[in-house]
């Protein structure tokens, strides 16, 4: 490449990492925007539901795979993460990779049980997975405490970086830009996923796997593969739940989670990864917003839901590019009018 | 030991029935539409709320209680289906599913708001009276109706599956839509009536578990769970299937609740789900079909 | 690819010997033997529900025999899933078209290009050098595709929205990106208009020009009398005539079956 390619890819470069500064610099402002802990915890939830949101996305959307336990790998992140540390004295950060590890792991073997399960069958099959990770959750009270659930567990320990001062997690702010510096993190990683040839091959096992396999792709290793990552992104979502709610009860988990997070991929727009993310934070904050109405948060989902799959399948996204469609034509006939 | 064997038998057989009357809902559905509605189980809900209102409150008789379900259920059905699955029927594989489950969340939680999360107390007057049987079992009034009513029921649908032309007409829509409609069948009005049918059924269900379960706006969601692991044991699609599963499924309950540990019953019906998933994904009876490309 | 366009037995030709298929209740190929030799075009037609698409199916690896050999330049490919035996040369279109449906008719190409990627496994998630020219260089690559069956004029257009015709063209240009050894063909020129078909035929010639070899299920006997070096005829799921086109057009049997006789 000659010098003035290079810094023309330079640019284009850094242009196309401009959101990601510039959602650095929102998620930096956050916390003093917002100073009350309620809207704090709020926020928290909300990245949160980011991570499982676009988690869900890439085996759904991208993979085409109608993934309804996404809830059990939420569980199984917070539950094994908490368990280490609590039972094994493990420090933090290590429960955390592992969490994610064992959450990823069961969802490759969940794909690899349903490999070859057309597209109804995996959602039922994913469905009974859920239910037997809730009722393992719920009775193996020598391991989980059962109904009675998992108390006193502590945030992540505080960081301490040479020459600076130390960063304490029981504070909400610092907890927050956690939670979302990870979420960003997150996000980024499966943005640069989906963008080179492995989102164009997910693509292509959910459009036709048949004509997939003739160009030598193998699908049951991919779907293993997109599972595995979603589920561990569930499963870090897990370990941060645990750390910042400080109580697990199996009820947490229970298959109504895994409609809510389908809910907000699909509002938001599923196969698009921003899509999601959006479907995340309007049906975190909205439900927030219309508290004084009675607790109509499921209502909601349930409705937009519907909603959305009759008359907009594509979800926010697709509202915004038809909305951006008639500014334009509105535009470009103003300036003709001219 | 002979009496408890007997008696978790006939419980088993009782609560079967009701798992297969819901379960045929699903797998007629299934069999016509190749969807699955996930809001089935919130017909049942509503089918159980009906009966209940119409006795309680209106003071009727049950059994009518249970033909007002009835009534109810298929009046759902046909709305169900005309508002999502006929206009989805074309776009997508998946997103029908996705609205059903959409449109059961908002049924749930709408029926959580207007009716509270405290249980009913649905008492039909048959729930305590009781009929001594052989070998010291007994059986209750109410799931004598129950089962007198689910077996003629299933008979009369299989009867009509089987033997009539609107059977007949639906089985060939199932195997084949368009070549259905070109032989001056109507896929669309049959689809409609397999739906109204299933939804029936399953308002049916709902009336005779009201007195039996407990009866909150979640009523449903407890059947429907184990209601998809018939349908898929016995295999989507599959009428004979489904009833021989639905029955096994009901007694591999009783027999879990009454040997093992009660808390383990979803367990043992799901990993035989699982199982059955593994191995034979489209069912006990069903034949495989190998998709032709 | 070589540049021989004659009939080089050393190349890798695919042999198959005595293949059964049974769905069902059906019979749907029946002692099938063929022996397709490298740089040739090969064609097999039959009338409908002979069995012709089963066959290929059979090579592609989409169904295994229920008994049966295939063997491809000395590989076994019996019990090979479909994707290993793309990896070892073979390609196919299908007879109902499976393109990928919402994804832009540039990207359909691209997306078959997943054997034949060059990037280290960290540039997946933070993209670099290797990544960027692995990217330029498929697309540069698929336009060229696109270009070789006419399709270049409108990449970004969603696959569904072409016309029947080119979406054949598409399936086509998709199962070349693999750098197939041995093309399989399943009925190209169904839905095409006359002038697509002579498209068609010369692409086929080009293709053979360039020493690919060709298997070609075809309807349309015009096609087949033009770019076939040699034709099975199957009825029934069976074997009903081998030879050269000329040879099948004057056998009587074959006559017999097209008008339905049997």
């Amino acid at each position: 490449m000659s010098d003035a390619d290079g810094s023309a890819a330079m640019s284009t470069w850094i242009a196309r990492r401009a959101w990601l500064l510039i959602a650095a610099a929102v998620i930096a402002f956050l916390p003093l925007v917002f100073q009350d802990s309620y809207w704090r915890a709020t926020l928290i939830v909300t990245a949160l539901n980011v991570m499982l949101a676009i988690g869900l996305d890439f085996i759904l959307g991208y993979a085409g795979q109608l993934n309804l336990g996404h809830c059990a790998f939420y569980g199984i992140g917070a539950y094994a993460s908490t368990l280490l540390i609590m039972n094994l004295g493990m420090p933090f950060w290590l429960a955390f990779a592992s969490g994610m590890a064992l959450s990823g792991a069961a969802g490759m073997a969940l794909a690899m049980f349903a490999a070859h399960l057309r597209g109804h069958y995996l959602a039922i099959a994913s469905l009974g997975f859920a239910v037997i990770v809730h009722q393992v959750l719920l009775n193996w009270i020598g391991m989980t405490q059962g109904p009675l659930g998992i108390y006193a567990i502590k945030p992540p320990p505080a960081i301490a970086l040479p020459g600076l001062p130390a960063v304490s997690f029981g504070d909400t702010a610092k907890m927050l830009y956690l939670v979302a510096g990870f979420a960003l993190l997150f996000y980024f990683l499966l943005d640069q996923l989906v963008r080179s040839p492995i989102g164009e091959t997910l693509a292509a096992i959910r459009e036709d796997e048949v004509s997939a396999a003739s160009f030598g792709i193998n699908c049951t290793v991919w779907k293993v593969f997109a599972f595995g990552i979603g589920a561990a992104v569930a499963g870090a979502a897990g370990a941060f739940y645990a750390s910042f709610v400080g109580t697990l009860v199996p009820d947490a988990f229970i298959i109504t989670e895994s409609f809510t997070v389908l809910a907000m991929v699909i509002v938001g727009g599923m196969g698009t990864l921003i899509g999601p993310v959006g479907g995340a934070i309007a049906l975190t904050i909205l439900p927030e917003l219309l508290r004084g109405f009675g607790d109509l948060r499921l209502v909601l989902y349930g409705a937009a839901l519907t909603l959305v799959v009759l008359f907009m399948p594509g979800g926010i996204v697709q509202a915004a590019r038809f909305l951006r469609a008639r500014i334009g034509q509105r535009m470009c006939a103003a300036g003709m009018g001219q | 030991m002979l009496t408890v064997a007997l008696q978790q038998s006939i419980n088993g057989v009782v609560f079967g029935s009701l798992y297969v009357l819901v379960a045929l809902g699903l797998t007629l559905i299934y069999g016509v539409l190749v969807q699955i509605n996930f809001a089935h189980a919130d017909i049942v809900t509503i089918g159980a709320f009906a009966a209940y209102f119409f006795t309680a409150a209106l003071g009727g008789n049950y059994i009518a209680g249970i033909g007002v379900a009835l009534l109810v259920g298929a009046a759902l059905g046909w709305l169900v289906n005309a508002a999502i699955f006929a206009p989805l029927r074309e776009r997508s594989e998946l997103l029908p599913l996705i609205a059903t489950i959409g449109v059961s969340i908002l049924l749930q939680n709408a029926m959580l708001l207007l009716l509270g999360p405290i249980p009913y107390a649905f008492d039909s007057p048959y729930s305590n009276e009781v009929i001594r049987l052989w070998g010291g079992t007994f059986i209750t009034w109410q799931n004598l109706i129950i089962v007198i009513v689910s077996t003629l029921t299933i008979a009369l649908l299989y009867a009509f599956m089987k033997w009539t032309f609107m059977g007949k007409a639906l089985r060939a829509v199932a195997q084949d839509r368009e070549t259905a409609g070109l032989v001056g069948i109507n896929p669309g009005g049959l689809v409609m009536l397999t739906f109204v049918i299933a939804s029936a059924l399953a308002g049916m269900a709902g009336a005779m578990l009201g007195p039996v379960l407990v009866l909150t706006p979640f009523a449903g969601t407890t059947v429907i769970v184990k209601a998809f692991a018939i349908v898929i044991i016995g295999g989507f699609g599959n009428v004979e299937g489904t009833i021989i599963a639905g029955l096994l499924v009901g007694l591999i309950e009783s027999a879990t609740t009454q040997l093992v540990n009660p808390g383990l019953t979803d367990i043992v019906v799901f990993s035989l789900l699982l199982l059955m998933l593994a191995v034979r994904p489209t069912g006990l009876i069903a034949e495989k079909r190998e998709e032709n490309v | 690819m070589t540049a021989d366009s004659c009939s080089n037995p050393v190349g890798p030709g695919l042999h198959a010997t005595g293949l059964h298929k049974r769905f069902g209740g059906v019979q749907a190929v029946r002692e099938i033997s063929l022996d397709v030799r490298h740089g040739e075009v090969f064609a097999i037609i039959g009338p409908n529900g002979a069995g012709k698409s089963t066959l290929l199916n059979l090579m592609s690896g989409v169904h295994q025999p229920d008994a049966g050999r295939i063997v491809f330049d000395g590989v076994d490919l019996v019990g090979l899933p479909a994707h290993r035996r793309a990896r070892l040369g073979l390609a196919r279109t299908f007879q109902k078209i499976r393109l990928f449906r919402r994804l832009s008719v540039l990207d359909n190409v691209v997306a078959a290009f997943h054997l034949h990627h060059d990037i280290p496994a960290w540039q997946y998630v933070v993209h670099g050098p290797a990544f960027a020219r692995d990217y330029a260089r498929c697309r540069t690559e698929a336009m060229k595709l696109l270009a070789f069956v006419g399709l270049e004029a409108r990449p970004s257009l969603p696959a569904a929205s072409l016309a029947y015709g080119e979406q054949r063209l598409l399936e086509l240009a998709r199962a070349l990106a693999t750098s197939p050894r041995l093309l399989m063909v399943d009925e190209p020129a169904a839905g095409l208009n006359a002038a697509e078909v002579e498209r068609l035929v010369e692409r086929i010639r080009l293709l053979r020009e360039r020493g690919m070899t060709i298997i070609l299920v075809e309807h349309n006997m015009e096609l087949v009398m033009q770019v076939a070096d040699r034709v099975l005829v199957m009825d029934y799921g069976q074997h009903l005539f081998e030879g050269a086109p000329a040879q099948v057009q004057a056998n009587p049997a074959v006559i017999a079956a097209y008008l339905g006789g049997a």
